[in-house]
Order: structure tokens, then sequence, then C-alpha cells
């Protein structure tokens, strides 16, 4: 349930910035990388010198397990701590994702499509080597514990913790819906159909596409967060592009691009068939002399290529843009009885 | 000789017969065959198995690996790109192909290599990475794979020259990059030029792959690390000629081999992880102040010359 809200938000997220704008960000799990870091790095750190702990010659990495303990010690008391360190993650992520999408997008934003993708695609791994190989930031190879910051509501914490996530995942939805039948929403469509003609209206397209990165991009740290709050670790090796670049895509161009509800059909019907395939793990590798990871990853590369060829609009086609107070059907049939 | 020249230059020979294929396929289909890295590492499991289960020696795999990775390219151009072509798709939906084609390769290898090591395991052999340098034999005192490669890209740019500018399947592929429909006019069969050259461009990549463990270790994700480094080679050769490709992929190759080698020396051995932002940053600053690459630099020197001869 939980992976469904997640990989909604990260469908919605690459959703708008290529569904509606057209940018095609292959680098998506460096910003899911970035909200993790965040909360693997900052989170604790916070935590500690928000009770005053952080005096005592610990090193967050080093002695990462007991600054846990006694971070979730200090939490099971104090609800509000606990709220206001995670408000405070969420901004920080917000602001890291944003910085991250903004210098990134300096060099790439005037690039053609296939310049644009290696280009994120390097970035990705990038962020992933140096989870990897930076030790003082997450762990390294290993990994760092994320305080539990909602641990004083047991034994309904998990409960709350997954609440909190579909909560979130619901106002992205309706945030990225009020944003795409917006006059701005109609907009990143003509960037992504026509952009010379909108360049002659006037609008400064490279800024918009910077705004989009901006706004896509924070929308999926949000989602590395909510992620790494839920697992409890961050682990910087487990941010590959097969699991969070790849799928997403596969989920956004199955669920129909310029379709927020086709984001969340996408990326339920995905997470479901993968959850199924984890159950049924053994039942399925009785049949083949190796492991069903790589089944999966067949199994994605022949779907990208079957929706890309047969129905790259997906599942759910796109409908022309709403525009709030204007009822198209109406007009539609008016024009339909005149004519 | 240094061991560090001669893994500098063995890395850079390998890399830069890739790119020359990198830059074929982007001539010909017009857009990034993100699958072409993979390609590379198909060959050198076709040398894995020769070597270490079949126990002949890894250069016999050269052949084979040319003809099996030909005809998954091939394959790959007939059954996707060609049908996708026809049905007028938008070159970022080619371009997402290729990434799932090198998805589909990767976990092909994945497939492989966990069945042969469940199933000889037991017996030494560990192809989820290997290396068969131990295999190599010497020739003056320099190992074996210099030489060789070093001579298979002199050899290389020499044969496309000559095919490409003596032969007619050449060039009538030089029409095809031109202006296939005006080819197509002039008689030239594009269907059997196409299946012939990604046969080709395959063949290339899966040669170097096949090469490359018997020097360098070989996983099954080597092919995606690389092609950042490829893609770089390529985009600052220029995508227009393969000639200057040679010129990207060396300067892409030494940086990247000499490049680590300088920064450990500053920054201790922990830097030699972060060697993929080598070519990540050439590939930035080549599309931020060389969008064309060498080949550009040429395109934009004769465009003047064509305008000025004009006017």
């Amino acid at each position: 349930m939980v992976f469904v809200a997640i990989y909604v938000i990260l469908t919605i997220s690459l959703n708008l910035q290529y569904g509606y704008a057209g940018i095609p960000n292959f680098g998506l799990v460096a910003f899911v990388a970035l909200g993790g870091y965040v909360s693997g790095a900052l989170t604790g750190r916070i935590a500690m010198i928000y009770y005053g702990i952080n005096a005592r010659g610990l090193d967050y990495i080093e002695d990462n397990t007991k600054i846990i303990l006694m971070l979730n010690n200090y939490l099971s008391k104090d609800p509000l701590g606990g709220l206001l360190i995670f408000f405070t993650t969420i901004i920080l992520s917000i602001l890291a994702g944003a910085l991250l999408a903004y210098i990134v997008s300096y060099p790439v934003i005037r690039l053609r499509a296939d310049y644009l993708i290696i280009t994120l695609i390097g970035i990705g791994e990038l962020m992933r080597l140096i989870g990897v190989n930076y030790t003082p930031l997450v762990g390294g190879t290993l990994w760092v514990g994320v305080p539990n910051l909602f641990i004083w509501a047991k034994p309904y914490d998990t409960l709350l913790i997954v609440g909190i996530i579909v909560l979130f995942t619901i106002l992205i939805y309706i945030f990225t819906e009020l944003l795409t039948s917006s006059p701005y929403g109609r907009t990143l469509k003509a960037l992504r159909e026509d952009d010379v003609t909108l360049r002659f209206m006037g609008k400064k397209i490279d800024s918009i596409k910077i705004q989009v990165l901006i706004i896509g991009s924070s929308l999926a740290s949000i989602a590395g967060v909510l992620l790494a709050i839920y697992l409890g670790v961050v682990i910087a090796s487990s941010y590959i592009r097969s699991d969070w670049t790849y799928w997403p895509w596969l989920m956004m161009l199955i669920g129909g691009r310029g379709n927020n509800k086709g984001a969340v059909v996408g990326a339920s019907t995905i997470v479901v068939a993968r959850q199924l395939v984890a159950i049924y793990k053994h039942d399925i590798e009785h049949f083949f002399p190796f492991s069903v990871v790589w089944l999966e990853q067949l199994l994605l590369g022949i779907l990208l290529i079957l929706f890309v060829i047969f129905r790259p609009q997906g599942i759910l086609p796109e409908k022309p843009s709403k525009i709030r107070g204007v009822d198209l059907e109406k007009i539609y049939r008016e024009i339909k009885e005149r004519a | 000789m240094e061991s560090y020249i001669l893994d500098t230059l063995i890395y850079s020979n390998l890399l830069t017969i890739i790119v020359i294929g990198f830059t074929l396929t982007y001539m010909i289909a017009k857009i990034p065959n993100f699958a072409h890295g993979t390609y590379a590492v198909v060959g050198g499991y076709v040398a894995f198995t020769i070597n270490k289960i079949l126990g002949y020696n890894p250069y016999l795999a050269t052949p084979l690996a040319f003809l099996l990775v030909g005809l998954i390219a091939s394959s790959q151009y007939y059954f996707v790109i060609r049908p996708m072509l026809r049905l007028k798709a938008s070159p970022l939906s080619l371009t997402i192909t290729t990434i799932a084609m090198e998805i589909i390769l990767t976990a092909g290898i994945g497939m492989y290599v966990e069945y042969i090591s469940k199933t000889l395991g037991i017996y030494g052999v560990y192809p989820a990475a290997f290396i068969l340098k131990q295999a190599d034999f010497d020739i003056i005192g320099l190992p074996g794979i210099f030489v060789i490669s070093s001579l298979l890209v002199i050899t290389l740019i020499i044969s496309l020259y000559i095919f490409l500018t003596k032969t007619k399947i050449g060039v009538t592929l030089r029409a095809i990059i031109e202006d296939d429909e005006l080819a197509t006019v002039y008689g030239a069969n594009v269907e059997r030029t196409n299946i012939l050259s990604w046969f080709l461009i395959g063949g290339l990549a899966g040669m170097a792959g096949g090469l490359f463990p018997l020097y360098y270790q070989m996983t099954p994700l080597t092919g995606t690390y690389m092609i950042v480094s490829i893609f770089a080679g390529s985009i600052l050769g220029g995508i227009t000629s393969i000639y200057t490709s040679v010129l990207g992929g060396y300067i892409v190759g030494l940086s990247e081999t000499l490049g680590v080698i300088y920064l450990s020396k500053i920054f201790g051995p922990q830097i030699v992880a972060y060697r993929l932002a080598i070519p990540l940053l050439i590939l930035i600053f080549t599309l931020m102040f060389l969008p064309r690459g060498f080949s550009g630099l040429i395109d934009e020197y004769l465009e003047k010359r064509i305008v000025k001869k004009i006017s």
C-alpha cells in the first residue's frame, strides 16, 4: 500500500515533467536518493541537536544504532518533537530537491531529448555513487537508520506513517491536478506540443522548463523522504536506476501521459504486480535456474517496448485540458446541436 | 612500458572501437542506442564462455562475439526499430526502446550468469565478475591485448574508410545517412543496407567487448556504466563523422584513466569509485560549449565556406 502511494507520487512527478511539459527526466532516481539522503543524513542529526545529545562525542555514522535508540527513546514521549522534525525534514528535502534540480537544469535545459536523457542518467548514477562511497553521508555501503519520528503513537505508529504517506499522496495529486488545470498547466502542454509558437507568444521557455524540473524533482524528493521514514533505514546502494527511474517510466507510459488518474492506475498495477511476483517468488523460481529479479527486468524491458510501440497513449488516454469554470462537454454539445 | 600507460591505451583503444560503432548508429538511425554498451558485455561473456567453460583461447571468441552481437543488433533493428519507423514513432520513443533493449539484454546476461553459476559454480567458474587476463599472451614483452587492440583500431579506421568510400554498400550507406528517400529513388535498398549496417555495428561492439576482459574485469553491469563514457566520446567527437569520433573516444578514454590516476594521487585511492564523474563532466562541458562536437567544428567551417561561395 505504501509503495503504491510512493510510486504514485513518483509517477505523478514524472508525468508532470514529461507527460505535460515534454521534458524526459531519466534522472528521477537522483531526487529520490536525495530525499533519502536528507532523511538519512539530516533527520537524525537534527533530532540530536533538538534533544541536545550531539555534544557527547558520538559519530553519527559510527554509533548510528546507539544514537537511533537514544533518539527513539526521546521521541516516544514527545509527539510534538516528532512532528516538528518530520516537517522540517520534508521542507529540507523540498529545498534540497529544488536546489539540485536548479543546478542540474543549468547545463541540461536547452538540450535535445536524447542528450538530456544521458546527462540525467549520468547524474542519477553519480548520486548513487556518492551515497555509496562517501560514508559520512549515509553510511556508504552499509546503511544509516532513520529515527522513528512517530514512535510516540505506538502501537499505531506504522499505521500513522502509512496514513501520512497516503495523505501526502492525495495532497500531491490534488496539487498537481490544480496545477495542470490552470493556465500554467496549459502552458506546459503547449510547451510539449509546440514550443516555437510559445516562444513567439513571449513566454520564457527556459524558465518554464526549469520551473517544471524543480517542481517535479521536489515531489520526487518528498517521495524519497517518505520512503526512508517508512523503511526506517537509508541504504545508498538501493537507489538503482532500474527501480526508481525505469519502473516509474513504465508506470507513466502504462497509465497514459498527461493524465494524473493514469499515473495512479499505472503505478498501482505495476506495484501490485511486482508484489505478487515477490510473494510467489519461490513457486516461480522453481521453473528457472536463475533468480526472479532478471525475469522482472526482462518484463520491464518488454513491457516498455510493447507500450511504446502499440499504445503510446497509455491505458487512460489524455483528455483535452480541463479549464476550471468552463464546461467543455457542454460547449461541444452545443456546437454539435447547432451544426 | 609503465603499466599505467598500458592501462590507459588498452582501455582507450577498446572504448574507441565501441564509440565508432555508437557514432555509426547515431548517424544511421538518428538516435542513440543505449544498448550499445551492453552489446560489448554480451561479447565479453562470449569470451568468458569460450575461455572458462570450453577452455579455448579467448581470442577465438572474437569472431563468435562478432557474429552473435551482430545478430542481436540486426534483430533489434528489424524487430523493434523498423516497425517503429514505419509507425512514424518519435525519436524519443525510439530512444526509450533502446533503453528497454539495454534492460532486456542485461537481464539476459544476468540470467546466463546465474545459470552458469548454479550449474558450474563448483568448478570455480565465476561469471559474475571475471577477467581473462591470464589467458593472454605476450608479444615482444607487451600484453597481447595491447598490440591487438591498437592494431584493431588502426585496421578498423582504414577498413571503414575503404568500406564507406570504395564499396557499393558503403557508399549506399552514406547516401542513406544523408537522405534515405532520395537514396531510394536512386535504387538503394534501404532495408538491406540497414540490416547489414546494424549487423556490422553490433559485431564491432561485440568484438571490442570480447577483448575487454583480457585486461579488465567484466560484470553484467559493465556496459550499463560504460554507456556514459561511450556517449561522451561520441558527442565530443561529433555525431556526424566517425573519424572525429576516434578523437573523442581517445580523449574520453585517456581522461578517464589518467584522470583517475592523477586524482587518486591528490585525493587518495577512494576517489577511484567516482570514475564515472569524469566522462559525465566531459559530456556536460561538451554539450554546453561544443554541442556539435569536433565534427561540428569541421561542419561549421565548411558551412561558412559554402555560404561565402554562394554569396
